[in-house]
């Protein structure tokens, strides 16, 4: 059963004060949340008491203003950034999409860099070989599939990224401000896609600042400020009605 | 200490998993490196005759000598060219792969053993200008020559160690990229890649002795040019690696999961 359960769950990190010959650089990184401590003694404290639920079906739209925590949040589901104290209970594989270009090489085709995507994932050559006509049907490339992917336009490389990251049906899908790059016609395509996802037993997880993609795509709303969860709300019932009369 | 060491351990094992990746990605890196060139990566041949001719026709001398130095340089600028390539890459490793680092989840060996895989499939070019220089300048064919094997392939093992000092280093000090970068330049100097030790000259002797690439290249070196198992040298360069890998685990080990806030 596809679950995901967070209990007080909290980023914090040092800021390493580089070893470096030129002014002081205190890095922030890419995370967010807030500076506590002083002198060399800095944390940041990027995620606080992150508590959450999700079952199987729910699409948790991640709001907040930026340095809230969305992407931090992200990627601590994921696994690249490891917690500093609560629990994560995760039942499913994950698969994200945060970077369009990651994994992407850009003077190779856009077919070759679906085998490097899909080696990345950790797909066998049988799987790869499997999904590559459906990949490069649903990205709707056409001959572009063996052109160098720097020719690609960023809706292109969006539609690309979008049905690798999809192809494989993963039970949960980490996306961050992905969609904004491809036109409408695919961003509806998207849609529809994440849609059967989710009737699928998946779980979503968006970050966003696009309320409109919010509202239209997600069944919860987790909003964050500072690393903590400000409120957790179900979304409008016309959405989740919309769901369960397609389920 | 125990928790690092399994963590290090379980980083490269996963790594390991995932050969395929780091292998598809290094031939990617050679290949794009030579896109839309003429000669592609045999560029990497030329480059490596073209010094090593250079070097041998201006410091060879004049007599008996003249075929072993070709031999001796050739050998030398293989084994110097590696290493350098492999440090002066190391330090900003982790910087160049940001994007990788910040959007995936791929274990940090995975990036390592990319960079030694390029490194290798480079020097294999060099090696076989290195072979061409030895048929030519002719030194005998002897067992002996399998202690060089043996030690090219000591140097391989110690690659991977390498890189991920090198990298951490970076990581940590990002100043130390150029000051890297200037101190192996100047390092060709100090080792005995192209002028031979006679044992005489205080500079070269301290340079010679104490300066730990001298023994890299002399386990590849000795055992074709005298025939004998250089045992100093294989004694010193297997220390070096086993201090290498001692340091690059508890690294992996400590700080794997602080990279990502470091770059």
């Amino acid at each position: 059963m596809v679950s995901i359960k967070l209990d007080n769950v909290s980023l914090v990190y040092k800021l390493h004060e580089k070893l470096t010959l030129s002014a002081p650089d205190r890095r922030l990184g890419g995370t967010g949340g807030r500076i506590e401590g002083s002198g060399r003694k800095q944390f940041v404290q990027a995620l606080d008491g992150v508590s959450f639920e999700l079952k199987a079906g729910d699409r948790l739209g991640l709001v907040g203003p930026n340095g809230a925590g969305k992407t931090t949040l992200l990627k601590v589901l994921y696994g690249i950034y490891e917690p500093s104290g609560g629990s994560i209970a995760i039942e499913g594989k994950v698969d994200a999409l945060f970077n369009i270009n990651i994994g992407f090489r850009r003077e190779a085709t856009g077919r070759r860099n679906i085998v490097l995507r899909g080696l990345i994932n950790g797909w066998s050559e049988a799987e790869i070989e499997e999904k590559m006509e459906d990949i490069i049907a649903f990205s709707e490339l056409g001959d572009f599939i063996d052109l160098p992917f720097k020719a690609y336009s960023q809706g292109m490389a969006a539609r690309l990224a979008f049905s690798v990251a999809t192809a494989l049906d993963p039970e949960i899908l980490l996306m961050d401000e992905w969609i904004g790059a491809g036109d409408a016609s695919f961003q509806e395509k998207a849609k529809r896609r994440m849609d059967e996802l989710a009737e699928k037993a998946g779980i979503i997880i968006l970050a966003s600042h696009s309320e409109s993609l919010i509202q239209s795509v997600c069944t919860k709303r987790l909003t964050l400020k500072g690393g903590r969860v400000e409120s957790l709300t179900t979304e409008p019932a016309k959405r989740a009605e919309a769901v369960l009369a397609s389920s | 200490m125990i928790s690092a060491l399994n963590g290090a351990l379980d980083d490269i094992f996963r790594a390991m998993k995932l050969r395929r990746v780091w292998i598809a990605l290094a031939h990617e890196d050679i290949g794009d490196q030579h896109r839309r060139t003429t000669l592609g990566p045999l560029w990497l041949l030329v480059n490596y005759l073209a010094f090593a001719g250079t070097f041998i026709f201006v410091f060879q001398p004049a007599g008996k000598d003249a075929a072993g130095y070709s031999a001796y340089v050739a050998i030398g600028l293989m084994v110097w060219f590696y290493l350098m390539e492999v440090i002066s890459l190391s330090v900003p490793l982790f910087k160049r792969e940001e994007s990788f680092i910040e959007g995936t989840t791929l274990p940090l060996f995975v990036y390592v053993m990319r960079l030694t895989v390029q490194s290798a499939i480079r020097a294999g070019y060099a090696v076989a200008g290195c072979v061409i220089i030895l048929l030519i300048s002719g030194p005998a064919l002897t067992p002996a020559w399998l202690w060089s094997l043996a030690g090219l392939l000591l140097i391989l093992v110690t690659t991977p160690a390498l890189i991920t000092v090198f990298a951490f280093t970076g990581a940590f000090f990002p100043d130390s990229e150029f000051i890297v970068g200037n101190l192996m330049r100047v390092g060709m100097f100090f080792t005995p890649v192209f002028w031979v030790y006679n044992g005489r000259d205080a500079i070269q002797t301290y340079a010679y002795l104490w300066n730990p690439f001298s023994y890299f290249l002399d386990v590849a070196r000795i055992p074709i040019l005298i025939g004998e198992f250089p045992s100093n040298a294989f004694a010193v360069t297997g220390t070096a690696a086993l201090v290498m890998w001692a340091i690059a685990l508890l690294l992996l080990g400590r700080y794997r999961r602080q990279v990502v806030f470091l770059i």
